[in-house]
Protein backbone atom coordinates (compact mmCIF):
# COMPACT_ATOMS: atom_id res chain seq x y z
CA UNK A 1 0.00 0.00 0.00
CA UNK A 2 1.31 3.60 -0.97
CA UNK A 3 2.61 5.69 1.98
CA UNK A 4 0.60 8.87 2.98
CA UNK A 5 0.56 10.70 5.70
CA UNK A 6 -1.63 9.42 9.45
CA UNK A 7 -2.98 13.05 10.05
CA UNK A 8 -2.70 16.10 8.04
CA UNK A 9 -3.67 19.75 9.29
CA UNK A 10 -4.97 20.83 6.15
CA UNK A 11 -6.05 18.19 3.23
CA UNK A 12 -4.87 20.49 -0.11
CA UNK A 13 -0.92 22.28 -0.14
CA UNK A 14 0.01 24.76 -2.74
CA UNK A 15 2.07 23.34 -5.25
CA UNK A 16 5.55 25.45 -3.94
CA UNK A 17 8.51 25.87 -6.08
CA UNK A 18 11.61 23.54 -5.59
CA UNK A 19 14.57 26.18 -4.95
CA UNK A 20 18.36 25.31 -3.73
CA UNK A 21 19.67 21.86 -2.85
CA UNK A 22 19.17 19.55 0.01
CA UNK A 23 21.18 20.29 2.99
CA UNK A 24 19.56 17.61 5.10
CA UNK A 25 18.89 14.07 4.32
CA UNK A 26 21.65 14.38 1.77
CA UNK A 27 24.22 11.66 3.58
CA UNK A 28 24.17 8.17 3.57
CA UNK A 29 23.30 7.70 7.44
CA UNK A 30 21.55 3.87 7.73
CA UNK A 31 23.23 1.99 5.20
CA UNK A 32 26.38 1.53 3.23
CA UNK A 33 24.72 2.25 -0.33
CA UNK A 34 22.57 4.83 -1.25
CA UNK A 35 20.47 6.58 -4.30
CA UNK A 36 21.01 10.15 -4.50
CA UNK A 37 18.88 12.39 -6.34
CA UNK A 38 20.28 14.77 -8.89
CA UNK A 39 17.46 16.99 -9.83
CA UNK A 40 13.98 18.26 -8.35
CA UNK A 41 10.85 17.00 -8.37
CA UNK A 42 8.16 14.86 -6.79
CA UNK A 43 8.05 11.20 -6.03
CA UNK A 44 4.56 10.34 -5.71
CA UNK A 45 3.81 8.07 -3.12
CA UNK A 46 2.87 5.02 -5.97
CA UNK A 47 6.32 5.44 -7.23
CA UNK A 48 8.21 5.36 -3.92
CA UNK A 49 6.30 2.33 -3.02
CA UNK A 50 7.47 0.67 -7.28
CA UNK A 51 10.66 1.11 -6.20
CA UNK A 52 10.92 -0.29 -2.64
CA UNK A 53 9.01 -3.18 -4.50
CA UNK A 54 11.93 -3.64 -7.21
CA UNK A 55 14.56 -3.58 -4.75
CA UNK A 56 12.99 -6.30 -2.54
CA UNK A 57 12.52 -8.48 -5.07
CA UNK A 58 15.94 -8.19 -5.65
CA UNK A 59 16.98 -8.52 -2.67
CA UNK A 60 15.09 -10.92 -1.32
CA UNK A 61 15.84 -11.34 2.51
CA UNK A 62 19.16 -10.75 1.90
CA UNK A 63 20.16 -7.23 3.23
CA UNK A 64 17.76 -4.22 4.38
CA UNK A 65 16.40 -2.00 2.17
CA UNK A 66 15.65 1.65 3.71
CA UNK A 67 13.03 4.63 2.47
CA UNK A 68 14.55 8.12 2.70
CA UNK A 69 11.63 9.97 1.80
CA UNK A 70 7.77 10.02 2.71
CA UNK A 71 5.33 11.84 0.81
CA UNK A 72 4.19 14.57 3.07
CA UNK A 73 2.78 16.59 0.21
CA UNK A 74 -0.71 16.09 -1.48
CA UNK A 75 -1.25 17.12 -4.86
CA UNK A 76 -4.83 17.56 -6.32
CA UNK A 77 -6.08 17.17 -10.13
CA UNK A 78 -9.25 18.94 -11.49
CA UNK A 79 -11.57 15.72 -13.78
CA UNK A 80 -11.31 16.06 -17.23
CA UNK A 81 -13.69 18.41 -19.17
CA UNK A 82 -14.57 20.62 -16.34
CA UNK A 83 -15.40 24.30 -16.20
CA UNK A 84 -13.13 27.05 -15.54
CA UNK A 85 -13.28 27.70 -11.15
CA UNK A 86 -15.72 25.99 -8.93
CA UNK A 87 -12.05 26.05 -6.83
CA UNK A 88 -8.93 23.87 -6.33
CA UNK A 89 -9.38 20.44 -7.20
CA UNK A 90 -9.52 17.04 -4.94
CA UNK A 91 -6.24 15.33 -3.63
CA UNK A 92 -5.16 12.85 -6.01
CA UNK A 93 -2.50 11.47 -4.74
CA UNK A 94 0.34 12.04 -2.30
CA UNK A 95 4.17 13.00 -3.40
CA UNK A 96 7.44 13.36 -1.31
CA UNK A 97 9.38 16.74 -2.41
CA UNK A 98 12.74 16.15 -3.52
CA UNK A 99 15.59 18.05 -3.67
CA UNK A 100 18.65 17.65 -5.62
CA UNK A 101 21.13 15.92 -2.89
CA UNK A 102 18.29 14.02 -0.99
CA UNK A 103 18.87 10.16 -0.27
CA UNK A 104 16.35 8.42 -1.76
CA UNK A 105 16.67 5.01 -0.60
CA UNK A 106 20.04 3.20 1.01
CA UNK A 107 20.96 -0.55 1.44
CA UNK A 108 22.93 -2.20 3.87
CA UNK A 109 24.01 -5.57 4.31
CA UNK A 110 25.14 -6.38 0.59
CA UNK A 111 27.93 -6.49 -1.57
CA UNK A 112 28.76 -3.08 -3.75
CA UNK A 113 27.91 -5.25 -6.97
CA UNK A 114 24.83 -6.49 -5.55
CA UNK A 115 24.08 -2.91 -4.54
CA UNK A 116 24.66 -1.14 -8.01
CA UNK A 117 22.39 -3.88 -9.67
CA UNK A 118 19.45 -3.37 -6.99
CA UNK A 119 19.82 0.21 -7.02
CA UNK A 120 20.26 0.70 -10.66
CA UNK A 121 16.99 -1.58 -11.10
CA UNK A 122 14.80 0.87 -8.67
CA UNK A 123 16.66 4.05 -10.69
CA UNK A 124 14.52 3.16 -13.54
CA UNK A 125 11.57 3.84 -11.82
CA UNK A 126 12.64 7.22 -10.46
CA UNK A 127 10.88 10.45 -12.51
CA UNK A 128 14.30 12.27 -11.18
CA UNK A 129 17.81 11.74 -12.72
CA UNK A 130 19.79 9.51 -9.56
CA UNK A 131 23.32 8.20 -8.88
CA UNK A 132 24.81 5.95 -7.06
CA UNK A 133 26.91 6.71 -3.70
CA UNK A 134 28.39 5.59 -0.88
CA UNK A 135 28.91 5.34 3.18
CA UNK A 136 31.56 8.33 3.97
CA UNK A 137 33.39 7.93 7.30
CA UNK A 138 34.92 11.80 6.99
CA UNK B 1 48.92 6.65 6.67
CA UNK B 2 50.21 10.24 6.18
CA UNK B 3 50.03 12.43 3.25
CA UNK B 4 51.96 15.86 2.63
CA UNK B 5 49.98 18.71 1.77
CA UNK B 6 51.25 22.11 0.38
CA UNK B 7 49.47 25.00 1.59
CA UNK B 8 49.16 28.57 1.53
CA UNK B 9 48.32 31.51 4.27
CA UNK B 10 45.02 32.94 3.83
CA UNK B 11 45.22 36.70 4.08
CA UNK B 12 41.03 37.31 4.23
CA UNK B 13 38.74 35.10 5.77
CA UNK B 14 34.56 34.84 5.47
CA UNK B 15 32.20 33.22 3.07
CA UNK B 16 32.64 35.33 0.27
CA UNK B 17 36.88 35.19 0.22
CA UNK B 18 36.05 31.39 0.87
CA UNK B 19 33.80 31.11 -2.38
CA UNK B 20 36.44 32.75 -4.02
CA UNK B 21 39.12 30.22 -3.23
CA UNK B 22 36.61 27.58 -4.15
CA UNK B 23 36.36 29.13 -7.77
CA UNK B 24 40.16 29.40 -8.24
CA UNK B 25 39.98 25.34 -6.87
CA UNK B 26 41.29 25.38 -3.58
CA UNK B 27 40.03 24.48 -0.55
CA UNK B 28 39.43 26.95 2.71
CA UNK B 29 41.52 25.74 6.05
CA UNK B 30 41.64 26.07 9.44
CA UNK B 31 44.78 24.63 11.74
CA UNK B 32 44.69 25.20 15.34
CA UNK B 33 45.56 23.48 18.59
CA UNK B 34 48.34 23.33 20.86
CA UNK B 35 47.27 26.39 22.55
CA UNK B 36 49.10 28.14 19.28
CA UNK B 37 46.78 30.79 16.85
CA UNK B 38 44.20 29.69 14.75
CA UNK B 39 45.84 29.78 11.09
CA UNK B 40 43.60 29.98 8.54
CA UNK B 41 45.15 28.27 5.39
CA UNK B 42 44.11 27.09 1.62
CA UNK B 43 44.94 23.79 -0.22
CA UNK B 44 44.34 22.54 -3.37
CA UNK B 45 41.53 20.74 -4.09
CA UNK B 46 43.21 17.70 -5.79
CA UNK B 47 45.64 17.55 -2.82
CA UNK B 48 43.15 17.44 -0.02
CA UNK B 49 40.89 15.13 -1.78
CA UNK B 50 43.85 12.82 -2.73
CA UNK B 51 44.20 12.82 0.92
CA UNK B 52 40.52 11.98 1.41
CA UNK B 53 40.99 8.84 -0.49
CA UNK B 54 44.16 7.70 0.69
CA UNK B 55 42.34 7.33 3.93
CA UNK B 56 44.77 9.95 5.75
CA UNK B 57 43.81 10.92 9.15
CA UNK B 58 46.91 12.41 9.75
CA UNK B 59 48.46 14.95 7.42
CA UNK B 60 51.84 16.79 7.27
CA UNK B 61 51.37 20.36 6.47
CA UNK B 62 53.61 22.52 4.34
CA UNK B 63 54.35 25.63 2.81
CA UNK B 64 53.13 28.68 4.88
CA UNK B 65 53.25 26.18 8.01
CA UNK B 66 55.05 22.95 8.50
CA UNK B 67 53.35 20.27 11.34
CA UNK B 68 51.46 17.55 11.45
CA UNK B 69 47.93 18.06 11.63
CA UNK B 70 45.30 15.49 12.40
CA UNK B 71 42.02 16.06 10.21
CA UNK B 72 39.56 16.79 12.73
CA UNK B 73 36.64 17.23 10.52
CA UNK B 74 35.54 17.99 6.42
CA UNK B 75 33.00 19.53 5.25
CA UNK B 76 31.46 18.87 1.72
CA UNK B 77 29.13 19.96 -0.86
CA UNK B 78 25.40 18.94 -1.68
CA UNK B 79 26.07 15.70 -3.11
CA UNK B 80 29.17 15.00 -1.38
CA UNK B 81 31.79 15.33 -3.86
CA UNK B 82 34.13 18.13 -3.42
CA UNK B 83 34.93 19.45 0.28
CA UNK B 84 34.24 22.75 1.26
CA UNK B 85 36.32 23.35 4.27
CA UNK B 86 38.64 21.54 5.89
CA UNK B 87 39.76 21.62 10.02
CA UNK B 88 43.50 20.57 11.02
CA UNK B 89 44.13 20.28 14.91
CA UNK B 90 48.15 20.54 15.24
CA UNK B 91 49.54 17.31 16.89
CA UNK B 92 52.62 15.54 17.96
CA UNK B 93 53.14 11.48 16.94
CA UNK B 94 53.04 10.97 20.93
CA UNK B 95 49.46 12.90 21.48
CA UNK B 96 46.39 10.68 22.11
CA UNK B 97 43.64 12.04 20.31
CA UNK B 98 39.91 11.18 20.30
CA UNK B 99 38.90 9.07 16.60
CA UNK B 100 36.16 7.85 15.56
CA UNK B 101 37.16 4.81 12.94
CA UNK B 102 34.80 2.63 10.79
CA UNK B 103 33.79 -0.89 11.37
CA UNK B 104 34.68 -3.31 8.76
CA UNK B 105 32.69 -6.96 8.78
CA UNK B 106 35.55 -9.55 7.80
CA UNK B 107 34.56 -13.27 7.32
CA UNK B 108 31.45 -15.28 6.41
CA UNK B 109 28.72 -15.32 9.18
CA UNK B 110 26.94 -19.09 9.21
CA UNK B 111 24.09 -16.99 10.72
CA UNK B 112 23.69 -15.46 7.08
CA UNK B 113 24.29 -18.78 5.06
CA UNK B 114 21.24 -19.82 7.66
CA UNK B 115 18.66 -17.23 6.51
CA UNK B 116 19.26 -14.53 8.89
CA UNK B 117 20.01 -10.85 8.31
CA UNK B 118 23.22 -9.53 9.57
CA UNK B 119 23.26 -5.48 10.40
CA UNK B 120 25.57 -3.81 10.96
CA UNK B 121 24.06 -1.32 14.11
CA UNK B 122 27.58 0.74 14.79
CA UNK B 123 28.89 2.07 11.79
CA UNK B 124 31.98 3.55 13.43
CA UNK B 125 33.12 3.62 17.01
CA UNK B 126 34.91 6.43 19.29
CA UNK B 127 38.22 5.74 20.17
CA UNK B 128 41.12 7.06 22.26
CA UNK B 129 45.06 6.30 20.92
CA UNK B 130 48.37 7.95 20.03
CA UNK B 131 48.01 9.85 16.27
CA UNK B 132 50.75 7.91 14.92
CA UNK B 133 48.31 4.79 15.85
CA UNK B 134 45.21 5.68 14.43
CA UNK B 135 43.53 2.58 13.06
CA UNK B 136 41.95 2.68 8.94
CA UNK B 137 39.46 0.54 9.94
CA UNK B 138 38.23 -1.97 13.02
CA UNK B 139 37.75 -5.68 12.22
CA UNK B 140 34.28 -7.43 13.36
CA UNK B 141 34.86 -10.81 12.90
CA UNK B 142 31.56 -12.26 11.88
CA UNK B 143 33.27 -16.03 11.15
CA UNK B 144 31.14 -17.11 13.84
CA UNK B 145 28.05 -15.36 14.33
CA UNK B 146 24.82 -17.02 14.61
CA UNK B 147 20.98 -16.28 14.23
CA UNK B 148 19.80 -14.25 17.16
CA UNK B 149 23.79 -13.10 18.08
CA UNK B 150 25.04 -10.06 18.43
CA UNK B 151 29.15 -9.18 18.54
CA UNK B 152 29.27 -6.13 21.19
CA UNK B 153 31.87 -3.50 21.25
CA UNK B 154 34.06 -4.95 24.22
CA UNK B 155 34.17 -7.85 21.10
CA UNK B 156 35.99 -6.12 18.98
CA UNK B 157 39.78 -6.06 19.06
CA UNK B 158 41.73 -2.76 19.88
CA UNK B 159 45.03 -1.78 18.49
CA UNK B 160 47.42 -1.37 21.45
CA UNK B 161 47.22 1.50 23.84
CA UNK B 162 43.42 2.33 22.50
CA UNK B 163 40.92 3.13 24.65
CA UNK B 164 37.66 2.99 24.00
CA UNK B 165 35.03 5.48 24.18
CA UNK B 166 31.51 4.26 23.99
CA UNK B 167 29.70 1.69 26.37
CA UNK B 168 31.13 -1.56 25.65
CA UNK B 169 27.86 -3.54 25.69
CA UNK B 170 26.87 -1.61 23.07
CA UNK B 171 25.81 -3.86 20.23
CA UNK B 172 27.94 -3.56 16.73
CA UNK B 173 26.99 -6.23 14.81
CA UNK B 174 24.17 -8.50 14.77
CA UNK B 175 22.49 -11.46 13.12
CA UNK B 176 18.65 -11.42 12.97
CA UNK B 177 15.71 -13.85 11.17
CA UNK B 178 13.86 -11.50 9.16
CA UNK B 179 10.81 -10.14 10.43
CA UNK B 180 8.01 -11.01 8.49
CA UNK B 181 5.33 -8.51 7.81
CA UNK B 182 1.55 -9.07 9.33
CA UNK B 183 -0.77 -8.89 6.70
CA UNK B 184 -2.00 -5.55 5.67
CA UNK B 185 -5.00 -4.13 6.75
CA UNK B 186 -7.68 -4.91 4.18
CA UNK B 187 -10.12 -1.97 4.63
CA UNK B 188 -6.86 1.24 3.90
CA UNK B 189 -8.02 4.11 4.41
CA UNK B 190 -8.85 6.42 1.77
CA UNK B 191 -7.76 9.47 3.04
CA UNK B 192 -5.29 10.55 5.87
CA UNK B 193 -7.37 12.28 9.16
CA UNK B 194 -7.53 16.14 9.21
CA UNK B 195 -6.60 17.87 12.38
CA UNK B 196 -9.54 19.72 13.91
CA UNK B 197 -12.44 19.52 10.86
CA UNK B 198 -14.35 17.60 12.91
CA UNK B 199 -14.94 19.73 16.25
CA UNK B 200 -15.05 22.50 13.18
CA UNK B 201 -17.35 21.10 11.90
CA UNK B 202 -19.32 20.29 14.66
CA UNK B 203 -19.38 24.31 15.60
CA UNK B 204 -21.00 25.09 12.22
CA UNK B 205 -23.55 22.95 13.09
CA UNK B 206 -24.24 23.82 16.21
CA UNK B 207 -23.93 27.93 14.90
CA UNK B 208 -26.39 27.11 12.31
CA UNK B 209 -29.00 25.15 14.45
CA UNK B 210 -29.07 28.48 16.48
Amino acid sequence: MALMPKRVKHRKSQRGRIRGDATRGNRVVFGEFGLQAEQPGWLPAATIEAGRIAAQQYLRTEGRLFVRVFPHKSITSIPLETRMGKGKGEPEYWAAVVKPGTILYEIAGVTEEAARVCLARLAHKMPVRVRFVKRRSM
Amino acid sequence: MSDSLECVARTSTGSRESRRLRRQGMVPAILYGHGEACVPLAAPREAVAAAVRHGSRIVELKGAVKTSALVREMQWDTFGVEPIHVDFVRVSASDRVHVKVPIDLKGECPGQRAGGIVSLVLHEIAIECTADAIPDKLHAMVGHLEVGGAIKVHDLELPKGAKLLVDADEVVVSCTKPIEKAAEAAAATAEPEVIGRKAAEEGEKAEAGE
